[in-house]
C-alpha cells in the first residue's frame, strides 16, 4: 500500500514547484535547482503520482552508489512496492528483483540503455512507465556516458510516448534550450538552505598548496565544522590526507580507485563526525548526500588523458554546492586554491555555467547510436534515421554530422548492410553480424571492428593471451585504462620481453603500425594488457594492485569490461548459425584461436590460470570452483584426474559424488588435450629496450636539450623553461638547482643542463643514445613516453 | 436526437465501467497484425474497453486489464467459401481451411468462449451486404435472430452482458430484425452489416434511428464504423458504443485524422505505434497527458 508522503516545510522552490502544479502537469520539466534544494523530494512527489495512477516510474542516476542508497531509502519510502536496482552491480546486489516486478526503478544511464536497445524484451514494463527521472541531467554534455543517455532518452520517449520526463541538475548553462528539445517546461532558483560564500586563496608556487590548504580547513574546523577537499588525483588524494593526519586532522581520502567497502567507510566515517577532513576526486562531486561546512577546491584542473585542462564552472559548482549542511551549518564555504597568476578564478564564483551540448556531434558516439536504432529494428531506412535522429538534442543543436557518410562509412565497414526489399525495391538497412554484435555487447562498433580486423587476418591464429588482452586494452570500451609513470618503463619493459606475443614483434614503427596507436595511449594499453594478464596468472587482485602500482578495485573494473570485450571477441570467431562446415575439425595438439579466446575470457572472468581454466573445460565446473580446486593443490585437469575422488570431495561445494564423475570426466577429456595446451611454449617475445641507466631520467634529459646555460658568478643560470633558475655547485662537484623539482628529490632537467654545458662525457654519451633509441629496432618505451602526437 | 434519455451512461462489467459514449478500439491477438501488439499495453490510457473478433480472442495468452468485448467472429461468413448451414434450430458457420479442411462456428461455441473470457458478448451473426441476393439474406435474417435467441437461454454467466445483433438487407430488414430482438431480455443490441453502406450516411443514421426508437433504453453498439466526424453523428442519434480498427489501420498507411493533409512514408514501427496511439485519442476524444500530446503531434 502507498502512503502518501508527508509534505515536509517546504522550501521556496518546492513551494513553486508544487503550487504551480508543474509535477503533474504531464509536461515534461527541466529543474535546476543548487544542491541540497530539495530535488529528491520533488523527484518522491512525482513518483508518487506515477506509483497513485497505476503506472511505474524510473529513476536515472549516474552513481551506483547513489542508485543503492535510493533503493534503500524508497523500500521504506514507499511501503508494499516494489523497488529494484539495476546498475550492473548485481554480484552484490541485495535485494534482486526483475524488471518486470519493479514499480519503482533505480537505474544507471547505461541500464536503460540496454533496456531501450533490447526494447522487445522488456515490452513486458516499457509501455507502463509514466515517468523518467534524470537526475544529474548535465551528464548529457558528457562525451562517454552523455550520447549513451542521449539514445536512451530518445529511444525510451519514442517506444513510450506517454512518457513524462524530470531532468535535475544545479548547474546548466542552458536549461531553457534543453526544455524546448523535451518540449517541456523549466525552472530556476539559486535558493539554497545554506547560503553560500566564496573565497580565493592564492599560492606563489604549487609547493605552498599544503600549507593554505591546511591553514583553510584548521579555520574551519575550529569553528566545529567539517571540510570536504577535492582533487585532481588519486595519489594527490592519498597524500593530502597523510599530510593532514600527520597535522593532527581526523582525515580520510575518497575516490574511484577504493573497494567499495572502503569507500562507503570513508562516507560513513565523514557522516558520524569521525573523520573531519574528506579529501576526494571528483566521486563526491554529483549523487551522495553528504555535506560538509566547507568544500576546498584544491585543485582547478582535471586531467584530460592527456593534458590538464581548467574545470568547468559546472562542476566547480556541483563540488561546491556540497558546502553547508542544513540545520548546522549558518553558511556554506567554498574555498578555490588559485596560482596567484590566475585571473581567471573569480570568474567561477559568477556561476555562468556553460551550456549542455550533445555529445552526439562526435561521428564515433553517433556512429554507435545509428547501429543502436538498426540493430534494435526501431529504422530500417536512411530516411527513418533521419526522421529519428531528428529528435535528439544533437539535432536541436545542430551538432549532428552528416548522416549521410556515416552510414556509407558504416557500410563499408561492414557493421550495416544494405538490402533491396521485393516491394518495389527499397533499400533497407540491416546491422551485419559485427554490427550486432556491437549492439548486443553494448560496445562501440570501432571496438568490435578492430578486434574483428585483427582476429580475421590470416596470421591470427598466432596471437597470443598477451596479445589478445592487448587488442582489448586499445579499445575504447576497456575501462579502466591503468596508465604507466615514467619510473616503471623499466620493469613493464621487462614484463613485456618475458610475455610471448606476435603483435609486438618486429621494429617500432612495424608495431606502431598494426596496433593503430602509438605513445602514451599505447603504453597505457600495454600496462592495462599486462595488468590484465598477471590477473589470470595471480587471481588475486590485491596482489596484482601492489604489482602494478593500481588499485584492487580497479583490477576488479578491468576484470568486468574485458569480459564484454572478450565476449564480444569470442562472438566474432564462432560460427554463424548455418555456416557449419561437415568437414571434421582437424586435432592439433594447439588450440585454436576461438577456444584460445574462450579460454582467455573464463580466465579473465575468473582470475585464473591457462592451467586452472581447463578445470572449466569439464561440463558443471564453474570459475568458482576451479579456484577452489587449484587452491587445494589440484591445479589443472590433469591432477584432477590423477585425484583420488574422495581429496577433490574436500573441497567445499564439492559432493563425492560430484568428485567421483568430474574425474572420470578429467580422464576422459585427457585423451583429446593435455592441461598444458594452452601453454604458450615456444613463442616469440617481443625485444624491448631496457637499457637506460635508472640513475638519470632520459624524459628530463630530452627536456634539458633546449634549455641555455650561461655562466653566473660562482654557478650558471639555466633559461628556456618558464622561470629562469639557477644551478649552483655548494659542495665538492655537486649540482644543486633552486627548482622545486630539484627539491622534490629529482635529477632536475636545469641540472642535466648545466652538466650537458660543462660536457659531461657520461652525458653526452647518453645523449646520443637518446637519438639511437629512435633509429634501432624493438619495441621502446620511453620512445612512447616521448611521443608527443595526441593519441 | 429523439432517442430516449433514459439510456444508461455507463454499462458496469466485471472488468469495470464502459462510460458511454464509447469509442471502443479493435484489437488483435497472434502474430498477424504485431502492431497490434505494441499498441494493446497503451490502450488502457485511452480506451473504455476492447474489442476483440472471437479468432483473435482465441489466440489471446494475456487478458488485457480492461473490459473486454468479444464479438461473434461470424463476420468470416462473407469469406470465400463459406457456408451457412441451419442445424439443430440455430445457425453454424463452415469456414474452408486452406489445408482443405474447414473449421465450424456454432453459437453453442462462441457462447461458451464468450462466458470464459469477455465482459460483453454478441450473438453469432451473419452480416448481410446490401448487394446480397434475397433468398440468402432471408436466411441470414432468420439464422441471425435464432442464434440470438438460442444465445439468451443458453447463457449461464451472471455477469456476461449479452448483445443481440442486428442484421438486415435493408432498411425494413433491420426493422423487422430488432422488433424480433426486442421482445427478449437482451442487455443491449449491436448493429452489423453498415461497414459496406458507409457510402449512404443517410441510410445509416435512418436505420440506427428507428433501432434507437425499437431498442427502447437499452444500449445501442454499432460494429466497424470509427471514422470521428461518423461517430459523433451515430453517438448524437443514441448510439452507446462504437468499435472500429480504423485508427490502426490509417497509422499502418502513416496517416492521422489530426492532421490528415500528411502522409508518413515508410512510418517505422513506433512512429506507426504513435499515429494509432494519436488517431485512437483524437476519435475518443480523450485527454493525451501533455507530453504525449506533443510528441503525439509532433511524430517524431
Amino acid at each position: 500500500m502507498l502512503t502518501s508522503i508527508e509534505p515536509p516545510l517546504l522550501n521556496p522552490p518546492q513551494r513553486d514547484i508544487v503550487d504551480m502544479g508543474m509535477l503533474h502537469t504531464g509536461f515534461n520539466c527541466v529543474l535546476q535547482l543548487p544542491t541540497g534544494a530539495g530535488k529528491t523530494w520533488l523527484s518522491e512527489v512525482a513518483i508518487e503520482h506515477a506509483l497513485g495512477e497505476g503506472f511505474r516510474a524510473v529513476y536515472l542516476t549516474p552513481l551506483r552508489a547513489q542508485a543503492q542508497e535510493l533503493l534503500e531509502r524508497w523500500q521504506t519510502r514507499f511501503p508494499g512496492v516494489t523497488v529494484g536496482a539495476f546498475t550492473g552491480d548485481t554480484k552484490d546486489a541485495k535485494n534482486p528483483v526483475s524488471f518486470e516486478e519493479s514499480r519503482v526503478m533505480v537505474m544507471t544511464p547505461e541500464r536503460l540503455d540496454a533496456c531501450t536497445r533490447n526494447w522487445r524484451s522488456h515490452w513486458n514494463w516499457i509501455p507502463q512507465v509514466s515517468l523518467l527521472v534524470v537526475d544529474e541531467f548535465h551528464l548529457l554534455g558528457e562525451p562517454n556516458r552523455g550520447p549513451r543517455l542521449e539514445g536512451a532518452i530518445l529511444r525510451m520517449r519514442r517506444l513510450n510516448p506517454f512518457l513524462q520526463v524530470l531532468a535535475l541538475s544545479a548547474t546548466l548553462g542552458n536549461r531553457s534550450e534543453l526544455a524546448n528539445w523535451l518540449e517541456g517546461i523549466h525552472y530556476q532558483n539559486d535558493w539554497r538552505p545554506v547560503p553560500l560564500t566564496w573565497s580565493i586563496r592564492r599560492f606563489g608556487k604549487a609547493a605552498d598548496k599544503p600549507g593554505i590548504c591546511l591553514d583553510a580547513v584548521s579555520a574551519c574546523l575550529k569553528q566545529g565544522g567539517q571540510s570536504l577537499v577535492f582533487v585532481v588525483s588519486r595519489r594527490r588524494a592519498e597524500q593530502l590526507s597523510q599530510m593532514l593526519v600527520q597535522s593532527g586532522i581526523a582525515a580520510g581520502h575518497h575516490h574511484a580507485g577504493l573497494e567499495k567497502a572502503q569507500r562507503q567507510a570513508m562516507e560513513q566515517g565523514f557522516r558520524k563526525g569521525e573523520l573531519k577532513v574528506l579529501v576526494s576526486t571528483g566521486t563526491l562531486e554529483m549523487g551522495l548526500n553528504l555535506p560538509a561546512r566547507q568544500v576546498v577546491l584544491y585543485d582547478l584542473q582535471r586531467f584530460d588523458g592527456w593534458d590538464f585542462t581548467s574545470l568547468s564552472t559546472n562542476t566547480v559548482w556541483q563540488r561546491a554546492g556540497r558546502a553547508g549542511r542544513r540545520g548546522l551549518d549558518p553558511v556554506g564555504e567554498a574555498v578555490l586554491l588559485a596560482p596567484a597568476w590566475d585571473r581567471q578564478a573569480e570568474r567561477y564564483m559568477q556561476g555562468n555555467f556553460e551550456p549542455i551540448q550533445s555529445g552526439l556531434n562526435d561521428a564515433k558516439a553517433l556512429t554507435e547510436q545509428v547501429l543502436a536504432e538498426v540493430g534494435s529494428g526501431l529504422c530500417r531506412t536512411r530516411e527513418q534515421l533521419v526522421r529519428c535522429l531528428a529528435g535528439s538534442l544533437g539535432a536541436h543543436q545542430k551538432r549532428l554530422p552528416q548522416l549521410g557518410p556515416l552510414i556509407e562509412t558504416m557500410v563499408q565497414s561492414g557493421m550495416l548492410t544494405e538490402v533491396a526489399t521485393e516491394e518495389g525495391g527499397k533499400v533497407r538497412l540491416k546491422a551485419t553480424r559485427l554490427g550486432r554484435i556491437a549492439v548486443r555487447q553494448m560496445l562501440a562498433p570501432d571496438t568490435v571492428l578492430r578486434l574483428a580486423t585483427h582476429l580475421t587476418r590470416e596470421d591470427a591464429q598466432s596471437l597470443t593471451f598477451l596479445d589478445l588482452l592487448l587488442l582489448a586494452a586499445l579499445t575504447d570500451d576497456c575501462e579502466p585504462k591503468i596508465p604507466a609513470d615514467f619510473e616503471e618503463l623499466d620493469e613493464l619493459s621487462a614484463w613485456i620481453s618475458r610475455e610471448p606475443s606476435t603483435l609486438l614483434q618486429g621494429t617500432q614503427e612495424e608495431v606502431l603500425q598494426r596496433l593503430g596507436a602509438r605513445g602514451k595511449s599505447l603504453l597505457t594499453a600495454l600496462k592495462t594488457a599486462l595488468v590484465a594478464r598477471a590477473w589470470t596468472r595471480e587471481g588475486d587482485a590485491d596482489k596484482v594492485g601492489e604489482d602494478f602500482d593500481c588499485y584492487p578495485f580497479e583490477v576488479r573494473r578491468l576484470s568486468e569490461s574485458l569480459e564484454r570485450v572478450l565476449s564480444a571477441a569470442v562472438a566474432i570467431l564462432s560460427t554463424p548459425p548455418g555456416d557449419e562446415s561437415d568437414e571434421p575439425t582437424p586435432v592439433s595438439d594447439e588450440p585454436d584461436l576461438l577456444s584460445k579466446t574462450k579460454s582467455l575470457l573464463g580466465m579473465v572472468t575468473h582470475g585464473l590460470d591457462e592451467e586452472a581454466i581447463t578445470l572449466t573445460f569439464i561440463q558443471g565446473l564453474g570459475g568458482t570452483l576451479a579456484k577452489r580446486l587449484k587452491e587445494a593443490g589440484i591445479p589443472d585437469i590433469e591432477e584432477l584426474a590423477a585425484t583420488e575422488p574422495c581429496q577433490i570431495a574436500r573441497v567445499k561445494g564439492i559432493s563425492l559424488k560430484r568428485a567421483r564423475q568430474w574425474s572420470g570426466e578429467a580422464e576422459g577429456l585427457l585423451k583429446e588435450r593435455s592441461a598444458f595446451s594452452l601453454r604458450e611454449r615456444d613463442r616469440a617475445k617481443p625485444q624491448v629496450v631496457s637499457d637506460w641507466p635508472k640513475e638519470l631520467d632520459p624524459y628530463r634529459l630530452r627536456r634539458s636539450l633546449d634549455l641555455k646555460v650561461a655562466t653566473q658568478g660562482a654557478g650558471w643560470q639555466v633559461t628556456g623553461g618558464l622561470e629562469p633558475h639557477t644551478v649552483c655547485t655548494p659542495s665538492q662537484g655537486t649540482l644543486t638547482c633552486d627548482c622545486l623539482d630539484f627539491a622534490k628529490g629529482h635529477p632536475c632537467k636545469h641540472l642535466m643542463a648545466v652538466r650537458r654545458h660543462l660536457k659531461d662525457p657520461a652525458l653526452l654519451k647518453l645523449i646520443r643514445t637518446l637519438d639511437q633509441y629512435t633509429r634501432d629496432g624493438g619495441l621502446d618505451l620511453f620512445q612512447l613516453w616521448f611521443d608527443r602526437g595526441r593519441p | 436526437m429523439s432517442h430516449p434519455t433514459t439510456t444508461p451512461s455507463a454499462l458496469e462489467t466485471a472488468h469495470g465501467a464502459i462510460p458511454f459514449p464509447a469509442y471502443i478500439p479493435v484489437t488483435t491477438f497472434g502474430a498477424r497484425y504485431p502492431l497490434d501488439d505494441l499498441i494493446r499495453p497503451y490502450l488502457p490510457r485511452l480506451a473504455p474497453a476492447l474489442m476483440v473478433s472471437y479468432h483473435y480472442a482465441k489466440q489471446m495468452k494475456v487478458r488485457p486489464e480492461l473490459p473486454l468485448l468479444i464479438d461473434s467472429g461470424g463476420f468470416a461468413s462473407l469469406f470465400k467459401g463459406a457456408k451457412i448451414r441451419k442445424q439443430g434450430g440455430v445457425g453454424i458457420l463452415k469456414i474452408p481451411r486452406e489445408d482443405g479442411g474447414e473449421d465450424i462456428l456454432t453459437p453453442s461455441d462462441v457462447l461458451a468462449f464468450q462466458e470464459a473470457n469477455a465482459d460483453v458478448a454478441f450473438t453469432l451473426d451473419f452480416p448481410i451486404p446490401p448487394s446480397m441476393d434475397a433468398r440468402e439474406a432471408k436466411q441470414r435474417l432468420e439464422l441471425t435472430v435464432l442464434n440470438a435467441q438460442w444465445a439468451l437461454e443458453n447463457r449461464r454467466s451472471r455477469t456476461l452482458k449479452l448483445y443481440a445483433c442486428i442484421q438486415g438487407l435493408n432498411f425494413d430488414g433491420y426493422v423487422l430484425c430488432a422488433k424480433e430482438l426486442v421482445k427478449a431480455g437482451f442487455d443491449g443490441f449491436a448493429i452489423g452489416g453498415l461497414v459496406p453502406r458507409v457510402s449512404d450516411r443517410k441510410e445509416i443514421y435512418r436505420i440506427v434511428e428507428a433501432i434507437r426508437t425499437i431498442a427502447e433504453d437499452r444500449p445501442i453498439h454499432v460494429f466497424g464504423l470509427g471514422k470521428p466526424d461518423l461517430t459523433d453523428q451515430l453517438f448524437s442519434l443514441g448510439v452507446q458504443s462504437v468499435d472500429s480498427s480504423s485508427y490502426v489501420k490509417l497509422a499502418a498507411d502513416g496517416r492521422s485524422w489530426k492532421q490528415p493533409e500528411i502522409t508518413l512514408q515508410d512510418a517505422t514501427p513506433m512512429e506507426r505505434l504513435q499515429l494509432a496511439l494519436s488517431n485512437l485519442a483524437f476519435a475518443g476524444k480523450r485527454n493525451l497527458p501533455l507530453s504525449a500530446c506533443l510528441s503525439l503531434a509532433g511524430g517524431n
